[in-house]
């Protein structure tokens, strides 16, 4: 019998090989702990200001002690509306993407814009916004120019995820159901995207969490300033989000007390992405187990 | 059966005669077992068009903002209809240093360099940390770990600029000035890119997680099978294999970073004039000097000083092609991307 051939790594190969390895590791354990020292910080510096009186008072322009109220409609009410503006754009384009373009060259071309729009800065979506809606349609700094303007931001992102998740289909699926005698608009609107819906569901909450956040858009398109009655469903007012009033009062600094209700807002809009980003995840959870 | 050749013969003049096709199809069964009503048919067949129209809008939408920000951006350099300000040359814009509009100077050079230093350090720290952390997840991590950072990575990247930019001037910048610069402020490109790699390192993470984890397992057998380590296999075989993707995936970042407004706004200091001042002050080494002198870049001074022009002015118009130049550089990084993707498929 020869001797069992066994061959080991230098030496040098093999301290190397630990090293980096435990490298990884820290490399991946401080990501965690710049996201725990993140959260943390915001949660901390905004905790002193929350309290019922912060989230249900209207906001102060000179004095200190001012809420947000508000803010907090207009961010949920331009989050919705804008989803209701992209919602149906973004399901078009994405099952014509899934289902009629092929493989030639419409699709590239089609892809090649989702990607650029989904690539374009904010900034720059705000200027478009800036010219066409508040200028040009003279709608000025209110709900609906900024709703229109956010709604260009989260098209991409709802194109994209309906066309994956249709793609996700089975074929099977499809094919029974043509079997049977439906239609191609049949099988599309009554067969896959309900297989497809929970998939879109996701893709929609993380499109909800993107647009609920963004500020550079809404600084342009809705304003900086909030109607003085509550609640006001008006798409003519401005109409000032949680994302901007936290940039505004730091930056512009007449509040005497802005650092706090910069701090305070912070935390509001962490607190409601972890809830968001918890319901992405029980949703996926829920479609994980409903296909195994 | 005598028939039976000759017509089979006769088809194919038979098809391309319309009126004898008809002939033929009526002689098959008339009644098909099941018909669509005529609302359904007409709505399969048109249906298409509405879905293709959501398409168009996307393309539309495209060229509508290429259109719109440059019959703005244009203005700056040519006499379009009611523009009776100061017409600017391409030299005095793309070649001065000198940023002062108030009395007549243009040059934007200061926040081209600006966006490009703030988002070349970013990448310098993203792209490299977010490849590793890539290959840990994809190679290296057990299942809990993987899971455990694509929800880490979830949500860093869903954090809000804004929520970056107040945890950057109200944690981030006290610490850095209190501890190393001797409490003068830190404002600069230092802290910006800091902040930006964090918020682009997730793109760059997901993406090379997917580049690592579709390349063949035979690469990483082979190399172990030859006698590697773990991490020769790593350094020497999956990264090289991996790399049209990884560069995509740092492109991307780079779109991401270039692009970004509000969280840097907050935190580099907003001073048009830092080349200037970077010559000027002589208190530190340079290289400090160029990390923490309060700076700008493209979008921080379309943040800073859009709301505070006349539409219609020079100076206007000059930030509309300022938006320009980054659609552009978007356009760009777009196209970067395809090309690197063909390079892989060949």
């Amino acid at each position: 019998m020869p001797a069992a051939i066994s061959y080991r790594p230098r030496r040098l190969s093999r301290v190397t090989d630990r090293v980096m390895r435990l490298a990884l590791w820290g490399l991946a354990l401080a990501f965690i702990a710049v996201l725990a020292v993140f959260v943390g910080a915001i949660l901390k510096q905004g905790w002193p200001v929350l309290n019922l009186g912060f989230l249900t008072r209207m906001p102060e322009t000179l004095d200190a002690g001012g809420g947000i109220k508000p803010e907090i409609f207009n961010s949920l009410y331009l989050v919705a509306l804008s989803l209701a503006i992209s919602l149906p754009i973004g399901l078009g384009a994405g099952i014509y993407m899934a289902e009629y373009a092929g493989q030639g060259r419409i699709l590239r071309f089609l892809r090649l814009c989702i990607e650029t729009l989904a690539a374009t800065p904010s900034i720059v979506l705000a200027l478009f916004g800036m010219i066409v809606f508040v200028q040009m349609m003279g709608w000025s700094f209110s709900i609906r120019s900024g709703a229109v303007t956010l709604a260009l931001l989260n098209i991409p992102v709802i194109t994209r995820v309906t066309e994956v998740s249709l793609l996700g289909v089975p074929r099977e699926l499809k094919e029974a159901s043509y079997g049977l005698g439906a239609t191609r608009l049949q099988t599309i609107l009554k067969v896959a995207l309900p297989y497809a819906a929970t998939g879109i569901l996701t893709g929609l909450v993380l499109t909800a969490g993107r647009a609920f956040g963004e500020s550079a858009i809404l600084v342009f398109t809705a304003g900086t300033n909030t109607s003085q009655t509550f609640p006001d469903f008006r798409l003519t007012v401005p109409g000032e989000t949680l994302s901007v009033h936290l940039w505004y009062v730091t930056s512009d600094g007449t509040l005497p007390d802005a650092r706090e209700i910069a701090a305070g807002t912070a935390a509001v809009m962490i607190v409601v992405l972890l809830v968001l980003n918890l319901s992405v995840r029980l949703l996926d959870r829920f479609i994980r187990r409903r296909t195994r | 059966m005598p028939d039976a050749p000759d017509s089979l013969l006769e088809a194919p003049p038979c098809a391309s005669d319309p009126a004898q096709e008809s002939l033929v199809l009526e002689s098959l069964p008339k009644e098909p077992a099941f018909r669509h009503s005529r609302l359904q048919r007409l709505a399969d067949r048109w249906s298409h068009l509405l879905f293709l129209a959501c398409g168009l809008l996307v393309v539309a939408l495209i060229g509508g903002i290429l259109y719109f920000l440059a019959a703005r951006g244009v203005g700056a350099f040519m006499p379009l209809a009611g523009n009776t300000d100061k017409i600017l040359t391409l030299k005095e814009v793309f070649l001065s240093t000198d940023w002062d509009p108030n009395s007549g100077k243009f040059g934007i050079l200061p926040f081209i360099a600006g966006s490009l230093s703030v988002t070349g350090l970013a990448l310098l720290i993203a792209a490299p940390a977010g490849i590793l952390t890539g290959v840990f997840i994809a190679k290296l991590a057990p299942g809990w770990m993987k899971t455990l950072m694509r929800q880490v990575m979830d949500l860093l990247v869903g954090i809000p600029s804004v929520v970056y930019g107040i945890f950057g001037l109200m944690v981030v910048l006290p610490w850095v000035s209190g501890k190393w610069l001797s409490d003068s402020p830190a404002a600069g490109f230092a802290v910006s890119a800091a902040i930006l790699a964090v918020m682009i390192v997730p793109t760059i993470v997901s993406l090379s997680t997917d580049a690592f984890e579709s390349l063949p397992l035979t690469l990483e057998e082979g190399s172990q099978a030859l006698g590697s380590t773990r991490w020769q296999a790593i350094w020497h075989v999956l990264i090289p294999a991996a790399r049209p993707r990884l560069l995509t995936a740092t492109v991307l970042g780079l779109g991401r970073a270039i692009g970004e407004a509000m969280a840097i706004q907050m935190v580099i200091g907003n001073n048009p004039q830092w080349i200037a001042l970077m010559r000027q002050s002589t208190d530190q080494t340079p290289i400090l000097r160029f990390l923490f002198t309060p700076a700008a870049t493209l979008t921080t001074e379309l943040v800073q000083e859009l709301p505070n022009t006349a539409a219609g002015s020079t100076w206007n118009n000059l930030l509309f092609a300022m938006g320009l130049l980054l659609y552009l550089m978007t356009m760009l990084i777009i196209l970067a991307t395809r090309r690197l993707g063909r390079q892989r498929n060949a």
